[in-house]
């Protein structure tokens, strides 16, 4: 087992290399210089082709290459709307089903893009929560287990920050943006027990974190000088001195430092219009492009929060405009992604807390509906075109295929090449990424 | 003629299904109603047991019935428009009218023209008798500001003919001449869409009803006002009333007992009052008094009202509601 700070929780297999030491190491191949460096965890020098060779390596190498993009649908996305339609069925809305790429399986008219590119994509349709309460329900679906009184849990974003970051990496490990109002609170964004280290970079304003940018009153010069100086009074103290706190000074500069130099990667204008237009002109296109950019840079986690699809009124006027936004958006980032090489690397889900329900209510409206939704994953280790899950013919209950969030979670951990029976030490208890004898839906991995 | 004391259901027929649109046969007194399983629900509500008819013909709900003569004129959210024989219910002609959801269709009072609206945001009309489009009429953006899709929601002829109006959902309003398809006027009627740019980010509302006085000189235009929370129908009703040459509003009805769309607008034909039908979760029927400019009755029903219909002659109302057919006496 290492020994790390005993505030920071540390893997639990004995087995496995120190992730520290490995990546001191294997920071070169993000900077380019792929071949010349050594690897400082084995006893003898041993280059990056080497490593490949050696599979728990590899492994960790192919790992950390890999990045998600979570859409997360706040407020409950309605699965009748998007990739479980009814037609025709009583529960089944106005809107028609059309055919995909995928044989036999067939989505809401509102996505006719998503219909061309569902050979990327595997349809989660059984999942079935049993919260269907905004807060409960987005807790659920962040932490991928119920909460305990006496851990705090860290959320899918903060583990996939700590598994597919790199300690050196001057850019975040994780960025939610959540700029509604409505539900912001329900989403978490915790590191729990792995420590603030792991916490999301939040913005909820716009594309771009605010005060990201020199002061005007500062010119680039001292600017400059004023960190050399900061970094030559550290060096200075630090000078035979041991200790974690030090370290951790200097890295939450340095990530400063490099959040600084890279604003234009939160600044999607950036981009030629051709690119723009594949996202569209939305707030909800402009951030998922600017995530795009931001997994390119080396951010293993990006979460877009699209507020507010609880549609207790108006259901299909409400799923009218936030489907056809989403279809737009979601089909531009796959295509995107694909055209850059990324899709392989890089793993978008599509999320709520729950779904909506099969019965319509009197103003035409769908209340919050736990027990038969859907979801989505799409690129990164999974088996495109496949889809999981089969409700009945009304939608109201899972008849094959039921998904919990656990399950799904371990699909995510899988898809991304981490073993989600692995455990964090926390104290004396070792807590696995899923509680135990959760197992991945295999149907859907590649 | 005098405002009606009586306001109240009189009777209550139950379906499974969601009845969305209505017309009356001044003739024979039968109902047909658009309904969410795709069919033409018919039923005499004065028979001492009604019993309803089904006719099939639509994919999807259909949210616009009209009578032409002999004809039935129905379209739904499956684009098409339907012409059948309404003593027998036998199809004459099935057509693609729209690419998108129809949202409302409405007849001439001398039953010459229908006018169909849809989400592709056109107004079409048609030769009631043989089904030959006359005119296109376009004059409603396709996408909201907000760079969401628009919906072109209502539809209504003056009572001679002459006129057509059509508003869209950001309540863009548009009089046309019937006869030659050029735009005569337009007016802007903001206060019945809702975009939340903050909490929620989506829209709600836009205005659902259009009724022409009986002059045709006003044109009333019935929604919802600004809602606060956007995941309910929570905005309170709202009638406006503009002289449509002009662009100036006359009146101004906000609901004060009830929140929600106003569905359907009436009026009566001395042009004293205006009836108004729809609701958010359950429903409401208000009696607009035009003089007095105040709302004169308004009374809570069962749930949420679509459409309605009214017979001065009897004073009765029958309205396609959720999951029934409510008779209503209003005299």
């Amino acid at each position: 087992m290492t020994t790390e700070h005993p505030s920071v929780p540390v893997e639990a297999s004995a087995a496995r290399p120190s992730r520290r030491g490995f990546l001191g190491s294997s920071a070169a191949v993000g900077a380019g210089a792929f071949a010349a460096k050594t690897l400082a965890f084995s006893a003898a020098p041993m280059t990056l082709l080497d490593a490949f060779r050696q599979p728990l390596l590899a492994d960790e190498l192919k790992r950390h290459d890999k990045r998600v993009i979570l859409l997360w649908l706040a407020g409950g996305a309605s699965q009748l709307e998007t990739f479980d339609p009814k037609p025709g069925r009583p529960t089944g809305g106005p809107f028609r089903a059309i055919q995909t790429r995928v044989p036999g399986v067939s989505i809401s008219e509102l996505m006719p893009k998503m219909a061309q590119r569902l050979h990327h994509t595997a349809v989660v349709r059984g999942l079935s929560t049993g919260n269907a309460d905004h807060g409960g329900g987005a807790r659920l679906m962040h932490l991928g287990r119920r909460e305990e009184p006496t851990v705090k849990f860290p959320d899918l974003g903060a583990i996939l920050a700590r598994e597919l970051g790199r300690p050196e990496s001057q850019v975040p490990d994780y960025v939610t943006f959540y700029t509604a109002t409505e539900g912001r609170g329900n989403a978490v964004g915790q590191a729990g027990f792995l420590g603030s280290r792991y916490s999301p970079m939040y913005l909820t304003t716009d594309t771009a974190p605010p005060n990201l940018r020199r002061l005007a009153s500062i010119t680039e010069n001292d600017h400059r000088e004023r960190g050399d100086l900061r970094r030559e009074l550290s060096d200075r103290f630090s000078t035979g001195r041991q200790s974690s706190s030090l370290a951790s000074h200097s890295e939450a500069f340095a990530r400063v430092g490099g959040l600084m130099a890279s604003d234009k990667l939160f600044d999607a204008s950036q981009e030629p219009q051709a690119i723009r237009d594949m996202y569209g002109p939305t707030l909800f296109g402009e951030q998922t492009l600017v995530a795009r950019r931001l997994i390119e840079a080396g951010v293993p986690f990006v979460k877009i929060s699209r507020a507010w699809w609880d549609s207790h009124g108006q259901n299909f006027e409400t799923h009218l405009e936030l489907v056809s936004e989403l279809d737009h958006v979601m089909s531009g980032l796959l295509d995107d992604l694909e055209q850059r090489g990324l899709l392989d690397h890089t793993l978008v889900v599509t999320l709520s807390e729950f779904g909506r329900t099969p019965q319509i209510n009197a103003s035409l409206g769908r209340d919050h509906f736990a027990n038969a939704w859907s979801a989505t994953l799409s690129g990164c280790g999974i088996r495109r075109g496949s889809v999981y899950g089969v409700t009945d013919e009304n939608g109201l209950n899972v008849v094959e295929g039921k998904v919990d969030a656990g399950q799904f979670f371990a699909t995510i951990f899988q898809a991304l090449g981490i073993d989600h029976e692995k455990s964090y030490q926390v104290g004396a208890r070792p807590i696995p990424l899923t509680n135990p004898g959760t197992k991945p839906i295999r149907e859907v991995l590649a | 003629m005098a405002l009606p004391n009586e306001c109240k259901q009189t009777k209550d027929l139950s379906r499974k299904e969601i009845l969305l649109s209505v017309v009356r046969s001044p003739a024979t007194g039968r109902i047909y109603a658009g309904a969410s399983d795709g069919k033409i629900h018919s039923v005499d509500p004065a028979a001492e047991k009604p019993e309803f008819t089904e006719w099939e013909g639509h994919g999807s709900y259909v949210t616009g019935v009209a009578l032409a003569g002999p004809s039935l004129v129905s379209g739904g959210y499956d684009g098409r428009l339907v012409w059948r024989d309404a003593a027998s219910g036998t199809i004459s002609r099935s057509l693609e009218a729209h690419a998108r959801w129809i949202r409302k269709v409405v007849a001439s009072a001398d039953g010459r023209w229908i006018a169909s609206v849809a989400d592709d945001m056109v107004c079409r009309v048609w030769d009631a008798a043989d089904g030959k489009l006359l005119h296109e009429l376009r004059g409603h953006a396709e996408r909201t500001p907000q760079h969401f899709p628009s919906m072109l929601y209502a539809c209504a002829f003056s009572p001679d003919g002459t006129r057509l109006a059509t508003v869209d959902r950001v309540g863009h309003a548009v009089v046309w001449d019937a006869a030659t398809g050029k735009s005569l006027a337009t007016f802007e009627v903001p206060g019945m869409y809702t975009w939340d740019p903050k909490q929620r980010i989506h829209a709600i509302g836009g205005p659902r009803s259009l009724a022409f006085s009986p002059d045709g000189q006003s044109l009333a235009v019935g929604g919802m006002g600004q809602v606060g929370n956007i995941d309910h129908l929570e905005g309170k009703t709202r009638v406006e009333i503009f002289r449509w040459e002009k662009g100036e509003r006359s009146h101004e009805f906000v609901g004060d007992q009830f929140k929600g769309l106003v569905e359907r607008l009436i009026y009566h034909s001395s042009g004293e009052w205006l009836l108004a039908f729809g609701g958010d979760s359950g429903g409401s029927v208000q009696v607009m008094d035009l003089a007095g400019n105040r709302i004169h009755k308004q009374e809570k029903a069962s749930t949420h009202l679509h459409d309605a219909v009214y017979d001065e002659s009897t004073g009765t109302a029958v309205i396609a509601a959720h999951n029934r057919l409510l008779v209503w006496n209003i005299a």
